[in-house]
């Protein structure tokens, strides 16, 4: 466990004193608050935000005391959250801290722009990526000419039997709908060379 | 737009060729898999996940799905999806075999007992449980005879058996190879079968076919020139157009036309394997789906069209009989694994592709991966495709490509 005041978190004002609040009204247990990325998917990210006691710190967390209160990490969850603001949001049927991380966008958060070319990148970062690599595999984009795009296949995608199948059904259709301008897609991939394929065709 | 619904098992080598097919044809395309798609969440309508084992419940999914994304056509590429394609065309109005044909053309005991039932000439079988004594088995059978576990496909544990002895032998090896993992998955719930039929001698050869109303129409008769005499039965090349007389090639589609009939096979692709002895044509078995593997890569039609084009065609709904087989031969070489380990290099690969006529080489098998022979194996290394004027030409350059080909396996 290690103490130290440069928090990779921002805390709004509003979020501090719900905490505060909280505290003051638990004063007897000097409760700190645990963060926590339980799920990095950025097709649906999530995070855990609770009230630990002392004996709940664990040896590898890291412990952040610049927020008039302590903030409690694990290393992992440090790296993810980095540049993270946590709000507290208060309506007619919900109230709890939100999450807004530059680092774990959900899918189709951030606006597609510049150039064709940097469209066509983003949506493969933002939209095709985190789904494939739910399979091990991941889509790089080689490049765009004459409104073809060119990408290479790699990891479990690679050699993949239903490679053709995540290509046509998957990131064709949604390279079309983010960049309409698109007019083809053509995959470049050796996939005789893939070494890990998702799949291995056999019948 | 027509919609078509592919049914691809998870380990489809047809996925690519299918849905190219449908590209052409500028159909919308729903794959429906027991695999779920990488993307499917973020594309609505374009992938469906369903099992295999349990078809009264993927016909629903297919018909609760259909309600909101219209079929035109539902395509299964291989014989694992075939029965769930026939159950939900057949509550959806769709062009496909009827289920009850699938069903009997599938399990080759039942396709024995139907053809022998209608008077088709057939050989000596009988069907036994892994759990008989094999001894009193082999005692019953009439020699030589082959053994195949119906609940296995392309030739894996299928052994012949000359003796009693040998008949014991192949018995326990078909047992161990239904222990494994995967067979006991396709085994599902009930005890294995073996189908045990009379050895047929003569040279084996396959035809390819569409059939439309209950009309064959014969797409291809491919010969397999390397002898078939077992005790395994590996596939190996195939060539078409067949070198075999005019008068043996339509006594082949004579026997798959009677066959088709009896087990009423209506409308839908048919693979049909044959033995052909002194002129005369026996079915070793149909099944209700295009040729496995690759191997349709060698299948090209004028006006120009892919298998699964004219496949997709009929599903749809339009005629195919304007279709005949492009010129020249084709082959394709169904590239054997040697022996068990792990596969370490193919090297030759090069060499292999200079070879006149040679089009094509494709090893399926990443290097690093276990690799198990036949009988017990269920891969191929890889495909070689050739093309020529003529069958010999084509036979020639994959048996020459082949000999260039070195592959190195390690004991694992």
């Amino acid at each position: 466990m290690r103490n130290t005041t440069k928090s990779p978190v921002e805390f709004t004002a509003l979020a501090s004193e719900t905490v505060l609040q909280f505290l003051q009204a638990n004063e007897d247990t000097n409760f700190a608050v645990r963060i926590q990325v339980a799920s990095p998917s950025p097709l649906d990210p999530r995070y855990e935000i609770t009230m630990i006691e002392p004996g709940e710190k664990r040896a590898e967390d890291l412990v952040f005391d610049g927020h008039g209160f302590e903030v409690v990490m694990e290393p992992e969850s440090v790296k993810l959250l980095e540049g993270a603001r946590i709000d507290w949001i208060e309506t007619l049927t919900e109230s709890g801290f939100k999450v807004e991380n530059p680092n774990l966008a959900p899918i189709g958060s951030k606006p597609l722009e510049g150039p064709l070319t940097d469209r066509v990148r983003q949506a493969i970062d933002q939209f095709v990526n985190p789904g494939v690599a739910q399979h091990g595999g991941q889509v790089t984009l080689v490049e765009v000419r004459d409104n073809i795009v060119y990408l290479q296949m790699g990891g479990g995608c690679q050699g993949c039997g239903m490679a053709s199948v995540t290509l046509s059904q998957g990131i064709e259709r949604i390279l079309r709908e983010q960049v309409p301008e698109i007019e083809g897609i053509e995959d470049v991939t050796n996939h005789s060379d893939g070494q890990n394929p998702y799949i291995s065709a056999s019948k | 737009m027509s919609r078509v619904l592919l049914l691809l098992s998870r380990t489809s080598y047809r996925a690519e060729a299918f849905v190219s097919a449908a590209r052409r044809l500028e159909v919308d395309v729903t794959v429906g898999s027991n695999h779920g798609q990488a993307l499917a969440d973020l594309t609505p309508g374009g992938a469906l996940t369903l099992g295999v084992g349990n078809i009264d419940r993927s016909v629903a999914s297919i018909v609760r799905f259909a309600s909101d994304y219209p079929l035109t056509a539902i395509v299964a590429a291989e014989d694992d999806f075939a029965p769930v394609a026939a159950a939900t065309s057949e509550v959806l109005g769709l062009t496909h075999h009827p289920p009850e044909a699938v069903r009997s053309a599938r399990n080759k005991a039942v396709m024995r007992q139907r053809l022998e039932a209608a008077g088709f000439p057939s050989p000596w079988f009988h069907v036994a449980s892994v759990e008989d004594d094999a001894e009193a088995t082999a005692v019953r059978a009439r020699y030589p005879c082959v053994l195949k576990p119906l609940a296995l496909s392309a030739s894996r544990g299928v052994i012949r058996a000359d003796t009693p002895e040998e008949f014991g032998r192949a018995w326990s090896r078909i047992r161990g190879i239904l222990e494994q993992p995967d067979a006991v998955t396709r085994s599902g719930s009930g005890v294995a079968k073996i189908l045990i039929e009379g050895y047929m001698p003569g040279s084996e050869v396959a035809l390819e076919g569409i059939v439309v109303g209950g009309e064959l129409q014969t797409l291809a008769v491919l010969d397999k020139p390397d002898p078939m005499e077992g005790p395994f039965f590996e596939e190996t090349i195939l060539v078409t157009p067949s070198r075999l007389p005019e008068s043996v090639q339509l006594e082949i589609v004579s026997c798959v036309q009677r066959s088709v009939a009896i087990l009423g096979l209506d409308d839908g692709p048919v693979h049909a394997e044959l033995r052909v002895n002194a002129e005369r044509a026996s079915l070793l078995e149909i099944a209700p789906r295009s040729i496995g593997g690759r191997c349709s890569t060698i299948l090209h039609f004028e006006p120009e069209a892919t298998l699964e084009e004219l496949i997709l065609h009929h599903a749809l709904g339009m005629p195919i009989d304007e279709y005949s087989r492009a010129p020249g031969a084709r082959g394709v070489m169904m590239l054997p694994i040697p022996e068990s380990g792990v596969l370490r290099e193919v090297s030759g690969s090069e060499a292999a592709l200079e070879i006149p006529g040679i089009e094509g080489l494709e090893i399926t098998i990443p290097v690093g991966q276990k690799v198990v022979p036949l009988p017990e194996g269920n891969h191929y290394l890889g495909f070689l495709f050739a093309r020529a004027p003529t069958s010999e030409q084509v036979e020639a350059a994959l048996r020459v490509a082949y000999a260039r080909l070195d592959m190195k396996v390690e004991p694992s």
